[in-house]
């Protein structure tokens, strides 16, 4: 059977396919996850004859994809650092270029409103300057709130991040449920679909986009994918969803489960890679801090602020209240405890009080307090909790009311609320404490040249109810000790005098120096009267640069300071990862496509190799006809 | 090496993306003229760029609050000069009263100047700052300090409160005096002991005494008392009211060895000399006791009161000769105490400047740090738009020219 005519037909038949294999190339070279495909051409089977075999034409093989699955499993891993990382610094640059922005920074306004505080020391008694010390601190009270509510949002974008995410996973799910069904139903002898292989591992790169899988085929073709630790996302044609879930402490706050069963569990600490693991990452990494330190700050400004106010006295001549109100640390019960305990947090130290979160688990016997950012435990029921209160890290743990069951547990956030809440506690200028409520004066008569200092009130507030009782302190004869008189100090007499010895009396200390004459009286008193007194404006202001915070390391400024340094570190970080991951992610793909893309000047040479080929072929069908026509002309004569 | 047409396509849009992200970061480098454009840029040099920044907007307040001290401390000195051009004429007045030669009248009209001057300088302890606070109230600075009873003695609602001033970091700077510590807190006498004179009969005149051995001195009430000693003199006893008998030294017997008075000549004990003129009865006392804290006030209306009692009699006139003579040296006590007191605003004053000095040098110190640490390299910004801008057309132009490129250009 091996004549021309046959042998062309099979090679028209053949480079036709080629050739439309050729044209399907070049009509996907911009189809995303699209392998180039190949025509493998062989010889058809050969006639015997008595001279020996025949050659009986051309025959397509198969036609297959140019596919490497190692490549393809390199770019699928990259695409999920990749683009965890963006989305982790380009959510991150959204706190970093805040911080440190001139007009919508902290620092410009903190700096006025302790400008503000100065220059009422310069002019106690003025309204002016005590209405722009009110107008100063609502501007950074409302800054502290406007910060809070940008990161609110935030926490609400990486919630609805999330939520997208999750719906996109289940979305490709689906489909890669479906392709893995339709794969397996029409893979035969003749090999699988192509298109179908291809578009099931660009739903895959896809997916990856969004968490990082892994993944594993089966011998029937399927392709398996698991996330997380290994939760089986697609098995087969079978398919499981993400879900969203509340946080069991703090019910604002969303988490991914995996549905598997009745109850979703979980799996949000075990995801990584995508913009899950980046928002994620976000969250944890950047907010969750951020947040936490601002709150620290917000949180030392106040404690300390109010601290030294209610040791001031007001205009009216009242002992100073708060400046600035703030919300107390926060106890969350986890939703599922079956105790109903309620749990109160306040803050005993500020300076002591750290940036982290707390968790508090009743283990048995066992009251567990864990330090969330370095995991450092605490056993509470050594130091007598939950019969008394406990101290740690200048947060006052007590139990509050109700009992605290078994395996129950607490999320404590001692500076998470803060800054939201933080507000201005006066409205009157003349509750603004500028002057002491003490003052000290020597007798006109003294006759030696000893001294008294102008006193400082002792912290911490409130103040003990004789404070502002005259008290006299009179020297005796010889002026070698003094005797002192007053409500509130137990009259102690022949009090020892050294010059420049401090003594302290009714919350107050005053300083006596010099050589005070036999018979020389001082005296320490209310200040009535005292508008002209500035002295606790003088020390508000002195808190701009005190060691108030972190144990007396940081100030405000430094604080903050930290807070936008480790913002921009992570930020710079993401940047350099996401970076590094990029280019590693083009060179990957490039691989990819370098051995998968079309190209298509290789296409247009196909074309027209194949073209010559399919010429050729028709050529040989002309020659068998003239062959025949031979035939048939020698016969006709 | 095989590459792929969309491979290709994506690799050289990409690298102009990339040109012109970082041309538009240049860019705004230079339009910002700053280094630093987020933290993450430079999240060291971030946060020393906040932290620098608090300290020049700290040491500018400190700056402004030097002013506002300068300004209080400048007013306070304005009104000492006040205080010593008065009390150095109401001095003339006293030396020109003195004078035997006056008549009752003239001194009667030398009272009126210094009653108008007592009420000037009432004025001018009165006086408010720029804020309208009072400068000699001490806290309580919006009370009015000094008021005038009706019986013409001063009294101070003041208080002894001394307003200080931030001026640098660690440094502040007491803007005020009290008026108890300017008016009130004066000694009398010659500052360590002040004569009074009794219900003399006599015409004796003390001075005001001076101490030759302040290590002798013993603070104690002495009464120099007049007698007759066994001698049948005129003769002086001393003796304490804590110490008891001084002169003659003891054992000796008073007044029996008291020694004998001569006009004129000096009467030394307990490293004080005093010298007592004119003609005493006997019995006649003189009081020499520590020196107290007199106001100025008083001072100036005990002169006053001395001008306007009629003295045309020997006697009187000599009372009339001890109290302006204790005018006097109450005045110089006066006059000096202002002037300690100016001395010390001029100390402070000098304290703010070289505080301002040391505040502007740490000003622009931080300054070229915060130019260093922030500042843009602008040389080396314009040369790196340059290099940018030639990079991004020429990936431009090698878009255009690759993507020219292609065989079915030929295929026809």
């Amino acid at each position: 059977m091996a004549d021309p005519l046959n042998i062309s037909v099979s090679a028209l038949l053949s480079y036709q396919r080629a050739l439309s294999t050729a044209s399907h190339n070049i009509a996907n070279v911009n189809t995303a996850g699209y392998s180039r495909q190949r025509v493998d051409l062989g010889t058809q089977l050969p006639n015997y004859s008595g001279a020996g075999y025949l050659g009986n034409g051309v025959q397509v093989d198969g036609i297959r994809r140019v596919y490497n699955e190692f490549l393809s499993t390199q770019v699928r891993d990259l695409t999920a650092t990749q683009r965890e990382a963006e989305v982790l610094q380009q959510s991150a640059s959204r706190i970093d270029n805040l911080l440190a922005d001139p007009n919508a920074g902290l620092m410009p306004l903190a700096g006025q409103f302790f400008a503000s505080l100065q220059d009422l020391a310069n002019d106690p008694s003025s309204t002016a300057a005590r209405q722009v010390v009110l107008d100063k601190s609502e501007s950074l009270a409302s800054r502290f709130r406007a910060f809070a509510t940008y990161f609110d949002g935030l926490a609400a974008g990486v919630n609805s991040g999330l939520a997208t995410a999750v719906e996109q996973v289940n979305a490709l799910a689906r489909q890669i449920g479906d392709l893995n069904q339709n794969i397996q139903t029409l893979s035969g002898a003749a090999g699988a679909p192509n298109d179908l292989l291809d578009q099931r591992d660009e739903l895959i790169r896809q997916l990856s986009e969004y968490v990082a899988v892994s993944v594993v085929d089966q011998d029937n073709g399927d392709r398996n994918v698991f996330i997380g630790a290994g939760q089986p996302l697609v098995v087969g044609a079978r398919v499981q969803q993400l879900t969203m879930l509340r946080d069991p402490y703090d019910p604002v706050r969303q988490r991914v489960g995996f549905v598997s069963g009745a109850v979703p569990v979980d799996i949000t600490g075990q995801l990584t890679g995508g913009e899950i693991g980046g928002l994620l990452a976000f969250r944890d990494q950047v907010l969750d801090p951020a947040y936490n330190r601002l709150g620290q700050v917000a949180q030392g400004i106040a404690a300390t602020m109010n601290a030294q106010h209610r040791l001031g006295m007001d205009l009216n001549g009242n002992i100073g209240g708060d400046l600035f109100t703030v919300a107390a640390p926060q106890a969350l019960p986890r939703s599922s405890n079956t105790g109903d305990a309620v749990v109160g947090a306040a803050i005993s130290d500020v300076s002591a009080l750290t940036a982290s979160d707390y968790r508090l688990d009743r283990r048995g016997t066992d009251y567990v307090l864990t330090r969330l950012s370095d995991g450092v435990a605490v056993d509470l029921d050594a130091a007598g909790f939950p019969g008394g209160a406990v101290t740690v890290d200048g947060l006052r743990i007590s139990l509050a009311s109700g009992s605290i069951d078994d395996g129950d547990s607490f999320l404590l956030q001692p500076t998470r609320g803060a800054s939201a809440s933080l507000r201005v506690a006066i409205a009157d200028t003349n509750a603004i404490a500028a002057a002491s409520p003490i003052r000290t004066s020597s007798a006109q008569a003294n006759s030696g040249s000893g001294t008294i200092s102008a006193g400082t009130v002792d912290g911490p507030p409130p103040v003990g109810p004789d404070l502002t009782a005259t008290v006299t302190i009179t020297f005796n004869d010889p002026p070698t000790s003094f005797n002192v008189a007053g409500a509130g100090t137990g009259d102690p007499a022949n009090v020892p005098y050294v010059s420049g010895q401090t003594i302290s009396y009714n919350g107050w200390t005053v300083q006596l120096s010099g050589r005070p004459g036999i018979g020389d009286t001082f005296a320490v008193g209310a200040n009535i009267g005292g508008a002209g007194d500035n002295r606790n404006a003088l020390a508000l202001g002195a808190l701009q640069t005190a060691g108030t915070l972190d144990r007396g390391q940081s100030t405000y400024a430094d604080a903050y300071g930290n807070l936008v340094a480790a913002v921009a570190v992570r930020t710079e970080r993401a940047q350099a990862t996401s970076q590094a991951q990029g280019v590693l992610l083009n060179q990957a793909t490039a691989a990819r496509d370098n051995v998968s893309g079309v190209n298509l000047d290789e296409e247009a040479a196909n074309l027209l190799r194949y073209q010559q080929a399919y010429q050729a072929a028709a050529r040989v069908i002309e020659v068998a006809n003239g062959l025949f026509d031979s035939i048939l002309n020698a016969v006709r004569r | 090496m095989r590459i792929s047409t969309g491979q290709q396509q994506a690799q050289t849009v990409q690298a102009m993306l990339d040109q012109q992200s970082r041309l538009a970061r240049t860019q705004q480098q230079i339009a910002s003229g700053q280094r630093i454009l987020v933290p993450s840029d430079d999240p060291t040099g971030a946060k020393q760029l906040l932290d620098l920044g608090a300290v020049v907007a700290r040491v500018e307040q400190y700056q402004r609050n030097a002013g506002v001290a300068e300004a209080r401390l400048g007013a306070e000195e304005n009104a000492l000069r006040s205080t010593t051009n008065l009390l150095q004429r109401v001095r003339e007045l006293a030396v020109q009263a003195n004078n035997d030669t006056l008549s009752g009248p003239d001194r009667k009209a030398i009272a009126i100047e210094v009653r108008e001057r007592l009420t000037e300088l009432l004025g001018v302890a009165n006086s408010p700052d720029a804020n309208g606070e009072y400068l000699f109230g001490g806290y309580r600075a919006t009370t009015r300090p000094f008021s005038v009873a009706a019986d013409g003695t001063v009294t101070y609602a003041g208080d002894q409160g001394q307003r200080q001033v931030q001026i640098g970091a660690d440094r502040r700077i007491v803007t005020g005096d009290s008026g108890d510590a300017v008016f009130q807190a004066v000694r009398n006498g010659n500052g360590t002991f002040v004569v009074d004179q009794g219900a003399n009969a006599g015409t004796a005149v003390a001075d005001a005494g001076t101490v030759l051995d302040p290590s002798a001195w013993v603070p104690d009430q002495y009464s120099i008392e007049f007698v007759t000693n066994s001698a049948g003199a005129l003769a002086y006893q001393i003796i304490g009211a804590a110490g008891g008998q001084v002169v003659p030294a003891l054992p000796a017997v008073a007044p029996a060895a008291a020694p004998a008075y001569t006009s004129g000549a000096a009467i030394n004990f307990q490293g004080v000399q005093l010298t007592i003129t004119g003609t005493p009865a006997a019995g006649d006392t003189f009081s020499l006791g520590p020196s107290r804290n007199q106001d100025i006030f008083a001072t100036l209306k005990a002169f006053a009161t001395a001008l306007e009692t009629s003295a045309t009699e020997p006697v009187a006139r000599a009372v009339q000769h001890n109290s302006i003579n204790r005018a006097l040296v109450d005045l110089d006590q006066a006059l000096q105490h202002i002037t300690v007191v100016e001395a010390g605003i001029g100390g402070r004053l000098n304290a703010i400047d070289s505080q301002r000095n040391s505040n502007d040098d740490e000003r622009l110190r931080t300054q070229a740090l915060l130019s260093e640490v922030g500042d843009l390299d602008y040389a080396q910004a314009i040369t790196q738009l340059n290099q940018q801008q030639v990079a991004l057309s020429a990936a431009q132009q090698a878009y255009v020219r690759v993507q020219g490129l292609s065989l079915f250009d030929y295929l026809g």
